[in-house]
């Protein structure tokens, strides 16, 4: 029974992480129609910014949460003003925009061996090892930071489409771009924007897991694979669904340790990939719009 | 929907012939060094193996980033019958490697109803899940110390011919699946896979067909890499990059032709060499960096940037017969 208690709350808690990476897959997709493949690159590159300014500067994770942010935003809005915007039009969500963003994955991967070599990093902090009691087992400061910003995030994303003009912007061109550029909505602007929020939110995921795991530059594939199983799972732009879809990927990953070797644990996310896509192409709770 | 243009007329299956007698006769008339010999090998394997890949990506318009699942899976089945206490002759082996690759593909049945990214999504869940489950099946695959075939120096050279075999009949395969009705099926589907059903096209029927056949030929270059290599491991034969390149020697030449892939896995197979040796730590980003100039300034790789030179010789030609003839 502790055991089964221990397992739920570190289910509970890498769900958080998961969301966390998810929402800027979803955002991206929802308004653009785009499959963001470098999201795996970004999150490698949030995740060493942080390492960076933690190893050199001696900023503290949590502390550099804005600039890995910022940065990663800048990096977004670089990559559509550079590349994706120059998509032929129509072949946005086709085999192209995968490519092109493939190949701009393959860059950054070959950037970050070439900074940092391909060894395994980590971000230590004092507080790496603390932990306090929770129902019963142990849970580190760390992971339950994590949750609390995992919480935190989706309630500001909200707060941003819901009640500001940008928001309700993003949302009229998810709906109908068309539409938009006849009441004066600069549709190429806010796609710029969505794609810059899209990976800021990458490489936030990748700064908060490069507080509990290590990474290397080719860290972000299983994370991409993860995000699009949560995007699918959750059905677009609802952020309950995301914050469900993640805990259910979570929850069977944690608990499949019990039936399988744990080396085979991390297949489970595959198999749910192609099972989700195959059976619920449309997401558990249905498709919805964004917002 | 760009209309692919005829890259492969039958004007040309004399030349083509020609050249495969004369890689035939090379190693025979001119004599090559073995690491030649074994550079032109690899590269024919490749091209076998990028033309397969090219049906599934360039005719039906499924990009797939797993197809490395097919061509481990070939591997392995292929060494274990040459390893088993009966050893399976080679040719056999790799045949039987083809088919279970086959078998595996139509496995992929239920995924073929899927359009564009999320097909391509779910292959890297695929290829991904083969290479964790095989590498953790040790009886068959030997884990993560992999299988060592005997080593056989004259199975080596001979190699070179089976291999030529293979691309030579793979290129054929190419072109008459191109040419025939069943590649203006593909085509439809490619373009619009509901209109391609109201117009009497079995969308579901040629999809799998095409990849199964796919998946064969790939899984059969698989079993032909085993006997070249003598060595071969999962993550390796199942790994991601495997899978990439496929996708690169495609999309590098000209994605949906016949040229395309044959030239995208010459000049991947030229690359790798040169760069492994050289500049190892270039390698992926280099091939990022082509697939982004790609993608953004000629679609249609290499071979559309041949077309494009053409072109301009040809009106630059016109251009001075009309210079001539006006006066």
């Amino acid at each position: 029974m502790a055991r089964f208690v221990d397992l739920a709350v570190s289910a509970v808690l890498l769900a958080g992480l998961y969301a966390t990476m998810a929402y800027g897959l979803g955002l991206i997709y929802g308004v653009l129609r785009v499959v963001n493949l470098a999201h795996g690159g970004v999150i490698m590159a949030g995740a060493y910014l942080g390492w960076v300014l933690h190893g050199w500067v001696g900023l503290d994770p949590y502390a550099s949460i804005p600039i890995v942010v910022a940065a990663t935003f800048l990096l977004g809005v670089a990559m559509y003003r550079v590349l994706v915007r120059h998509l032929p039009r129509g072949a946005a969500g086709g085999p192209a925009s995968l490519l092109l963003l493939f190949g701009v994955w393959l860059v950054l991967r070959n950037a970050a061996y070439l900074l940092f070599t391909g060894n395994d990093q980590v971000i230590r902090t004092s507080y790496s090892t603390h932990a306090i009691p929770l129902l019963g087992s142990w849970v580190s400061v760390n992971r339950l930071a994590v949750l609390a910003i995992a919480v935190v995030t989706p309630a500001l994303l909200q707060l941003l489409l819901r009640r500001t003009y940008l928001g309700r912007a993003i949302r009229a061109v998810a709906q109908n771009a068309d539409s938009c550029t006849l009441v004066g909505i600069d549709v190429q602007r806010i796609y710029t924007i969505t794609f810059g929020i899209g990976t800021a939110l990458a490489g936030l995921a990748g700064l908060l897991s490069a507080t509990l795991f290590s990474f290397n530059p080719g860290f972000g594939a299983s994370e991409l694979l993860k995000s699009f199983v949560v995007v699918v799972l959750g059905g677009l732009g609802s952020v309950l669904g995301t914050g469900l879809a993640a805990l259910i990927l979570a929850v069977v990953e944690v608990f499949a340790i019990l039936v399988m070797p744990s080396y085979l644990t991390a297949a489970v996310g595959f198999v749910m990939l192609v099972l989700v896509l195959v059976l619920r192409p449309g997401g558990l709770f249905g498709q919805r719009v964004l917002g | 929907m760009t209309r692919w243009p005829a890259i492969f007329p039958p004007r040309a299956a004399i030349p083509f012939a020609l050249v495969v007698v004369a890689l035939a006769l090379l190693p025979v008339l001119v004599g090559v060094t073995p690491y030649e010999r074994n550079l032109f090998t690899l590269t024919f394997l490749m091209i076998s193996g990028a033309l397969a890949w090219n049906w599934m990506g360039g005719y039906l318009g499924q990009v797939s980033f797993g197809h490395a699942a097919l061509f481990g899976l070939g591997g392995f089945v292929a060494a274990r019958l040459m390893l088993h206490a009966n050893p399976t002759p080679a040719p056999i082996a790799w045949f039987l490697g083809g088919v279970a690759a086959g078998i595996f593909s139509l496995g992929a049945h239920p995924m073929l109803r899927l359009r564009g990214p999320y097909f391509s999504i779910a292959t890297i869940g695929v290829g991904e899940a083969s290479r964790l489950l095989f590498t953790y099946w040790e009886e068959f695959t030997g884990g993560a110390s992999g299988l060592s075939l005997p080593i056989d120096i004259g199975m080596k050279a001979l190699l070179y011919w089976w291999a030529l075999g293979l691309m030579a009949l793979v290129v054929v395969a190419s072109f008459l699946i191109r040419r025939s009705t069943l590649g203006l099926q593909l085509l439809a589907i490619k373009a619009d896979v509901d209109a391609a059903a109201d117009v009497g096209v079995n969308a579901t029927f040629y999809q799998d067909l095409v990849m199964v056949l796919s998946g064969a030929v790939v899984g059969l270059t698989g079993g032909l890499y085993a006997s070249f290599f003598a060595f071969i491991e999962p993550s390796d034969m199942f790994g991601f990059d495997r899978s990439i390149a496929f996708v690169l020697m495609s999309v590098i030449g000209g994605v949906g032709t016949i040229l395309g892939p044959v030239l995208g896995a010459i000049v991947f197979v030229l690359l790798r060499q040169f760069l492994l040796a050289s500049y190892p730590q270039l390698y992926l980003g280099l091939y990022g960096l082509l697939l982004i100039l790609i993608i953004l300034f000629e679609p249609l790789g290499l071979t559309g940037l041949g077309l494009r030179v053409a072109r301009a010789v040809r009106r630059r030609r016109a251009g001075a017969r009309r210079v001539v003839a006006s006066p």
